[in-house]
């Protein structure tokens, strides 16, 4: 089958030019997607947790492992992004910020709460 | 004509009538686009997102503040965490609604970009397969620590 006309999801490079909007669009479903690997890693860690000392003790050190670690850190980074980009989608759904302007600005207050979010948590986790 | 599908000026006028009320409650609008093609059980989906997206808020930055407690705590376990009846409650929230979220999610990908029949089977199998099997193994986990102590 040949396809002439362009499919809505792969539109970006070649028929739109960049938007923030869009942008944070698509990184709203990556985020899900990257949240849906994390599930598995939580039930994992749920498992060893339930299974005993020696499990828990490698699962402990697989999450410490600069690995373990840096998928922790994008975790907390795509769960931040996530939480924040679908109050956003929620107010859009009551009918609130659907505005040209008011997109832009909520989009942009999406990235700063969750570059603060997902700073004071790791700041916390360090310094307490 | 078929029930479901009315006459434009009785749809129109329908919608009227009901003006004074919340505009186009959803059972009304499904009750106008059924027939018509993509309205099955679309608005289910939709609105199981939606609520499981609400209750995701306090049970995510519930998880969230636990972990950061749990990593920063030298005493507490997480076997002790999850002993306490609260603590094991919500993470079962979490667990059950935000599955539930994934599956919904997942499943709207899938219908993005798979367009083939056998793929949309084989994806939705695997999609849903998976999600039962980790709500199941981790809710066992939860209840195992829960009761051992």
């Amino acid at each position: 089958m040949s396809r002439q006309s362009p499919l809505s999801p792969f539109m970006l490079p070649i028929w739109y030019r960049f938007q923030l909007t869009s942008a944070l669009s698509i990184a709203h479903r990556l985020t899900g997607l990257a949240l849906s690997v994390g599930s598995i890693a939580l039930c994992g860690w749920l498992i060893a947790v339930a299974h005993g000392d020696e499990w828990f003790a490698r699962a402990h050190e697989l999450l410490i492992s600069p690995a373990g670690l840096s998928l922790l850190f994008l975790w907390s980074l795509t769960f931040f992004y996530h939480l924040c980009s679908g109050v956003r989608h929620l107010l859009w759904d009551v009918g609130y910020a659907l505005e040209l302007k008011a997109a832009y600005r909520g989009g942009y207050l999406v990235l700063a709460a969750t570059v603060v979010l997902t700073a004071a948590s790791w700041t916390y986790l360090f310094l307490a | 004509m078929e029930p479901g599908i009315a006459s434009p000026e009785k749809t129109v006028a329908d919608m009227h009538e009901s003006s004074d009320e919340t505009a186009l409650r959803d059972q009304r609008a499904m009750r106008l686009v059924r027939h018509l093609g993509s309205a099955r059980g679309g608005l289910g989906e939709w609105r199981i997102q939606r609520w499981t997206a609400l209750a995701l808020i306090p049970l995510g930055l519930y998880f969230v503040a636990s972990m950061l407690h749990l990593a920063t705590s030298s005493e507490l376990t997480a076997e002790q965490w999850l002993a306490s009846p609260v603590a094991a409650l919500f993470l079962v929230l979490l667990l059950l609604a935000g599955l539930a979220h994934m599956l919904v999610g997942l499943r709207s990908i899938v219908l993005d970009y798979v367009h083939t029949r056998v793929g949309l089977f084989v994806a939705g199998v695997v999609v849903r397969a998976s999600t039962a099997l980790l709500c199941l193994a981790s809710l066992l986990a939860v209840i195992k620590i829960a009761l051992k102590s």
